[in-house]
């Protein structure tokens, strides 16, 4: 049996012995999917990264890449990682083509994917990357971080900087690599840049991992934004009594409700008691479901 | 492969190291040219040797004086100037090369590519190296030329051992300018720590025959180990190994120090 491709034990990481940066971390990325770890700016994704790619060392616990300890085996896992710092800075002295070229030596390995990507993301390569703009640097990034056919890509934010177009080009991307059996591991502080391309998201704050879930349950999980309006004026309160039902306002005879899913028969069994004119159910965007669980986890 | 960071560490220097180089000989250069003036005139050494004691072991000026070439070369560029510049490149260029890199956020992608820290830290003590010892051979091909044109008779022998304590310098406080920077994530203490004792040790190293107080700590100045006024009394071979390990044991330190800490964030 493969080991997965990202496990961590117990994984904590204190800065400057006061900043809990990272609390117990339990965590396992499968081979061959993407995971999308969420959380707003601070949460302790950079850490994680940086834990995994043992550029900062674990207050305790333990973090396995692809089977490999990050701390004993570092180099060899790394070997088999491609990384998008969140950060990105570059010698900007060099073109793009010098900068993959050393890249390239400095890994010892080829770099099988380089010319592929380059076209791709049509990769100005001979200016130097002082002149080029934050998005063309960000694509630099992308393709040393793909080009040598990594076994786990760990990307951190990697939508930064790039417009529309190149983002979708990006999520196809993960996409190949994940049907290729390899692993993409993504960071991001919004839900909808990784609900199209990733298979499960974690979702962490303030160091701890709140859930961890695919995505499509996390859209069976969403709020419908229900709106009834009926002939007359009704009464909510039977709206109030039903299980996981939220009534947002009445006004005078239009009822917005939020429900999930399975209360939705309830729901219009309740409203059918009246005559009604229009009935309209919205599925709640991510982003909202993600914003409910980090006020969850403010009353937790 | 650390090979990379070698290369890479002497081409982003390319430009200032042409400038150096261009620095060191035309110093030289300038220096030299004047010498066939002090030649020539004995009243005007004269007037140097009745100079205080305590400039003339400063300025490195003894025995023959400066009517020599061996003791004008010595006086006029061994004794501070020559050090100086070999100084202030290695430092620079030590702290620059982690310090300052960790600073500028670049180490984050190259220390997530399949290498070992101090296989990096190593690499680049060896870039470092190899500016020095590029500087400090322009310098003896420079000084060699002006020695001829200007008729200063130096030895090549002496004048080469002279580069090499000179090397030596460099390395040490190169390398522990790196080390410091590989240990501690500070550009600041990576730059100021070698040069307080850099200067710290020239004083002692010049002044500890007039100050009787400094003359037991002469031995901590790598400036008094490697032999002062070079071209005159030769140079101090067992004290150039004693400095070429101590720098070899800071870069080791370094090495294994930075293995244990965090890499800041850009």
């Amino acid at each position: 049996m493969t080991a997965p491709a990202v496990e961590t034990h117990g994984l904590s990481k204190t800065y400057q012995g006061k900043t809990r940066a990272l609390i117990g971390l339990d965590l396992c990325v499968e081979r061959g999917e993407v995971f999308g770890y969420l959380g707003p700016n601070g949460a302790g994704k950079s850490t994680t990264i940086r834990l995994l790619l043992d550029l900062i060392h674990p207050t305790s616990g333990r973090v396995s890449v692809l089977g490999l300890d990050s701390r004993r085996q570092g180099v060899e896992a790394r070997r088999r990682i491609g990384y998008l710092p969140g950060e990105l800075r570059l010698n900007d002295r060099m073109t793009a083509d010098e900068q993959l070229d050393s890249l390239t030596r400095l890994r010892g390995s080829e770099s099988p994917l380089r010319a592929e990507l380059c076209e791709r993301f049509s990769l100005e390569l001979d200016r130097p990357i002082r002149h080029l703009s934050k998005g063309n640097r960000q694509k630099v990034g992308l393709v040393q971080a793909f080009m040598h056919r990594p076994e786990l890509v760990v990307l951190d934010e990697p939508s930064a900087g790039l417009d529309p177009l190149l983002q979708t080009e990006v999520r196809s991307l993960l996409r190949e690599t994940a049907a290729d059996g390899r692993t993409v591991f993504l960071s991001s502080h919004s839900l909808d840049e990784v609900q199209h391309a990733a298979d499960r998201v974690g979702i962490i704050r303030s160091g701890h991992l709140i859930d961890v879930d695919t995505v499509d349950h996390l859209r069976e999980r969403a709020l419908r934004h229900v709106t009834i309006v009926f002939a007359g004026p009704v009464d909510a309160t039977r709206f109030r009594g039903l299980d996981g039902v939220r009534v947002d306002s009445v006004e005078d005879s239009v009822v917005r409700l939020s429900a999930p899913e399975p209360a939705m028969d309830a729901i219009v069994k309740a409203a059918a008691m009246h005559e009604i004119v229009d009935l309209v159910s919205q599925p709640a965007d991510l982003e909202e479901i993600f914003l409910e669980m980090y006020q969850e986890g403010d009353a937790g | 492969m650390p090979a990379e960071l070698i290369r890479r560490g002497l081409l982003d220097h390319r430009r200032a190291l042409v400038g150096w180089c261009l620095g060191i000989a035309g110093y030289t250069l300038m220096t030299s040219s004047i010498f066939p003036s002090f030649k020539g005139s004995p009243d005007l050494t004269k007037l140097v040797e009745r100079y205080p004691d305590a400039l003339k072991a400063l300025f490195g000026i003894s025995g023959g004086g400066i009517s020599t070439g061996a003791g004008y070369t010595d006086a006029e560029l061994f004794s501070l100037m020559l050090p100086l510049i070999v100084l202030v490149l290695a430092i620079g260029s030590g702290a620059r090369t982690f310090a300052g890199e960790e600073d500028a956020g670049r180490l984050e992608l190259l220390l997530a590519y399949p290498l070992r820290r101090r296989s990096a830290v190593l690499a680049k003590g060896a870039a470092v190296a190899a500016e020095v010892v590029l500087v400090c051979v322009v310098g003896f091909c420079a000084l060699a030329v002006w020695s001829a044109v200007f008729g200063m008779g130096l030895s090549m022998g002496r004048l080469a051992a002279a580069m090499a304590s000179l090397v030596a310098l460099g390395l040490l406080y190169g390398w522990l300018a790196l080390a410091l920077g590989a240990a501690v994530p500070s550009k600041v203490l990576a730059l100021g720590v070698p040069a307080a004792f850099a200067a710290a040790a020239y004083l002692v190293g010049g002044l500890h025959t007039l100050a009787g107080w400094l003359d037991p700590f002469r031995v901590f100045s790598p400036f008094w180990l490697v032999g002062q006024s070079p071209l005159q009394n030769g140079v101090d071979g067992r004290g150039i190994l004693v400095v070429l390990a101590a720098a070899a044991v800071a870069l080791g330190a370094g090495a294994l120090l930075v293995e244990r800490r965090d890499l800041q964030t850009p």
